[in-house]
């Protein structure tokens, strides 16, 4: 991941934002999304990636579904009744944060 | 090119080789290194199975699956709580209430009695020796389901783990018990009386009620894996 300190802090909010436009997804799919609505510039790694989700799951933000697919089972994640909710408040206190240091760093934009 | 059912048993015997013991978090992971694998194979077909694999291991980092799996099993751990709280509330309906009610006037009973020390004690050892049995009975019935099954992390936390934290627990109980053995004041007394009558439903729920609902529990934790 391209600076990854600064990605870091928003892992579990991109999750929850790709969640809202898909039903479900499943780990690898996840890293995909990234890298190719990213065009390569976020790449997020395995090792950060499935302590996130368990880590969501295990805060009920996440449900998890397993389906048999080709020769494996896979595992799909997808939004909880929280999950939604808490993506609306994730959001909003990333596009905060995303104001505050535009004002920050280019005060003239804002 | 689409990976083969002996492939797919070989990154079951890989994951299991970098200590992922569970069946669970291993079929996470099988799915994502086949899916990985399946994606360098389709971009050089010149790679091996074993190149591809190598590749796709290397992008989980120098700790490898480590990480994976001490988050999963904090995940679990909090997901098994939740499952312990829900027996806990039971206890505090009717008519289970009256028991936990019992539970706590016995013990203030004996808080306040002289024999306090000479009772507690006695409490005390059986308890122990109760919770040493219920850990080795659990013990035996964890390797017996393993003979035929997967191993689940779940099911590792009902039969292994938890009678290890009751036991914990049990040892920090006996520190309050050694200040508190002769309570001063009815509100220490109620005080002790509370927490023993707490500990002794945490571990019925944990060595007992748990245990015994384990194949319902895991139905509900892994809904389509147990069928599949």
């Amino acid at each position: 991941m391209s600076n990854s300190k600064l990605y870091k802090g928003s892992l579990n909010t991109i999750i929850l934002k790709l969640l809202t436009e898909h039903d479900k997804m499943y780990g690898y799919e996840i890293t995909q999304k990234v890298k190719s609505i990213t065009k390569g510039e976020l790449n997020i790694t395995e090792g950060a990636l499935y302590p996130a989700l368990h880590k969501l799951e295990a805060e009920g933000l996440l449900d998890v579904e397993v389906a048999k697919v080709d020769n494996r089972l896979r595992k799909y994640y997808k939004l909880t009744e929280n999950g939604t909710k808490e993506t609306i408040n994730k959001l909003s206190e990333l596009a905060d944060y995303i104001k505050t240091m535009q004002s920050l760093v280019n005060p003239k934009l804002v | 090119m689409k990976l083969t059912k002996a492939h797919i048993d070989q990154l079951y015997t890989f994951t299991q080789k970098h200590y992922v013991e569970w069946y669970d978090v291993q079929t996470e992971l099988v799915d994502h290194l086949a899916n990985g694998i399946e994606a360098q194979l389709q971009d050089n077909p010149k790679l091996s199975f074993e190149e591809a694999l190598d590749i796709e291991f290397k992008k989980f980092g120098v700790f490898g699956f480590m990480d994976v799996v001490s988050e999963t099993e904090k995940s679990m751990g909090k997901h098994y709580r939740r499952f312990l709280f829900a027996e806990v509330k039971e206890w505090f309906k009717v008519p289970q209430f009256i028991a936990t009610l019992s539970l706590f006037l016995f013990f203030l009973m004996i808080f306040k009695s002289e024999l306090s020390e000479v009772i507690l004690l006695g409490f005390y050892v059986l308890f122990v020796l109760w919770i040493g049995y219920k850990t080795i009975l659990l013990n035996r019935a964890f390797n017996k389901r393993r003979k035929t099954a997967k191993k689940w992390l779940l099911e590792h936390i009902i039969f292994q783990q938890a009678s290890g934290v009751v036991f914990v627990g049990l040892l920090n109980i006996f520190n309050v018990f050694n200040l508190s053995s002769t309570p001063t004041s009815t509100v220490v007394a109620i005080f002790v009386s509370a927490l023993f009558t707490f500990a002794v439903i945490i571990s019925v729920i944990s060595l007992q009620i748990l245990p015994s609902k384990a194949n319902e529990l895991l139905k509900e934790t892994y809904p389509t894996f147990v069928t599949n």
